[in-house]
């Protein structure tokens, strides 16, 4: 099934440039695999390297927040978009 | 082309060149580049072409390594950072330390949590060194205030000394293919042991490549009033090593305090040594009034060098890697403060002139005459 995946504009280089990415995932984990397999340079910045969801990078599912919901074992269905965002932090 | 002096600063806010003529009359800065992201090392090597390096820990998108080959007029990021094994179970926080290997591309970096990587590449790849990062000793090594910190390389031949916080200093003599522990005389304030075989809290340790056998180590100091177990433990914070680092002694003794970070040997004398002592409690400069003080005798003695620097009001905190040293005839001392002043001190620290006064905070600063 195929979801959006919405790249914010500081992690466009790693992308090529691009806002969005189609893939085909049925849950959050799944998705952030698929970004593994296919842009591991934008995947590094989404995830550590013990696969952990960086402490400042929050993922939404259209518009709720993934830890609202099943964290990455979160359902995904056809025409899902699955928003990257920093978190918003001051100093 | 005239030779030049590059002082790279890295800051809270991104790394900021500055460059000068050997006369060291005016600086014109560049930057910031990696702009918003904290930069906690920078690197030149000024064999071959000139580079610089710059670690860029971004909070929220993890470290990158940035790279210029124009003299920081342009920084690109490498191909990739350090990365610790998928099965390792660590997660790279920080970048504190990059070194130059010895071949044109080789690099040698120090991160947190506390472990070494090397470049064959300039950068673009990294393989985590197991001698040190798998240390039987690695997984009980504790953060300190700012993390646990790989944060000095040392290399002369096959001898390479590691600096830890908290962890202590690590010895190879085999090129970084094994390490041992080598904290004889380095004393910790913070367990009922005084002297542990490791643990200790080393803020920065500096070296002659004209003298290997002598050491120089700023420990975390200001245990003398302490009353616990283990009791007072005076004078640990500065110390000497004359036998590769392998036994310590303190050199602290007429210091106003033996808190502090940075630690700069003289480009041309082994003798001469740089401390910027604070006080333990506050980690700020001793009455606001900050100075640098300078043994030319292996630290037997000391003497206070402000002229120039703030009398009165001033309690800034220099890192252990916000002071660096060029290597000119007459070598300038360079300093960087929390409060984003970067100051030069003239004829080895006898006259400081403030030639930045607001740049975001500064972490680091290192030069080089290219």
């Amino acid at each position: 099934m195929s979801i959006t995946v919405y790249v914010p504009p500081p992690l466009r280089v790693y992308c090529g440039r691009a806002s969005e990415i189609s893939l085909s995932a049925s849950t959050v984990r799944a998705a952030l695999e698929e970004l593994e397999r296919s842009h591991p340079s934008l995947y590094i910045n989404i995830c550590d390297e013990t696969g952990k969801v960086r402490r400042h990078v929050n993922l939404f599912v259209n518009t709720s927040h993934v830890r609202d919901r099943d964290g990455l074992d979160t359902a995904l269905a056809p025409g899902d978009v699955l928003t990257i965002l920093p978190a918003v932090s001051g100093g | 082309m005239p030779e030049r002096v590059i002082v790279s600063i890295g800051t809270k806010k991104g790394v900021f060149v500055a460059q000068a003529s050997k006369t060291r009359g005016s600086f014109a800065l560049r930057g910031p580049f990696g702009s918003g992201v904290a930069v906690y090392s920078t690197l030149i090597d000024p064999r071959g072409k000139p580079t610089l390096y710059a670690s860029s820990c971004n909070a929220f998108f993890g470290m990158k390594v940035l790279k210029s080959t124009d003299l920081g007029k342009s920084f690109k990021e490498t191909k990739s950072a350090p990365t610790f094994p998928k099965d390792d179970g660590r997660a790279l926080a920080n970048i504190w330390s990059l070194e130059a290997g010895d071949g044109k591309n080789d690099l040698w970096c120090g991160v947190e949590p506390a472990s070494l990587f090397r470049s064959s590449d300039g950068g673009d790849s990294w393989e985590m060194v197991p001698g040190i990062s798998n240390h039987e000793h690695s997984r009980k090594w504790q953060p300190g205030a700012g993390g646990l910190c790989m944060h000095t390389i040392l290399r002369h031949g096959n001898r390479v000394h590691i600096g830890i916080s908290t962890g202590g200093h690590y010895l190879s003599e085999d090129g970084g293919r094994t390490f041992k522990a080598s904290n004889k005389g380095v004393g910790a304030g913070f367990t009922p042991d005084p002297y542990p075989e490791f643990g200790q809290c080393v803020h920065k340790i500096a070296g002659h490549p004209d003298a290997p056998g002598r050491l120089y180590m700023q420990n975390h100091g200001g245990w003398a009033e302490w009353d616990g177990p283990g009791g007072r433990r005076p004078g640990i914070g500065v110390l000497r090593s004359d036998d590769h680092g392998r036994t310590w002694r303190s050199i602290a003794k007429g210091l106003p305090s033996d808190f502090g970070f940075p630690m700069v040997v003289h480009p041309h004398d082994p003798e001469t040594a740089y401390v910027a002592p604070l006080v333990p409690a506050t980690r700020t400069c001793p009455d606001g009034s900050p100075a640098i003080w300078r043994t030319e005798n292996g630290g037997d003695s000391w003497k206070r060098l402000a002229k120039g620097l703030p009398k009165k009001d001033s309690y800034f905190t220099i890192l252990r890697d916000a002071m660096d040293v060029d290597y000119l005839k007459s070598p300038a001392l360079y300093l960087g403060t929390t409060t984003g002043q970067l100051w030069i001190g003239r004829d080895g620290g006898e006259k400081w002139d403030c030639l930045f006064d607001s740049l975001p905070p500064i972490n680091c600063v290192k030069v080089a005459v290219v």
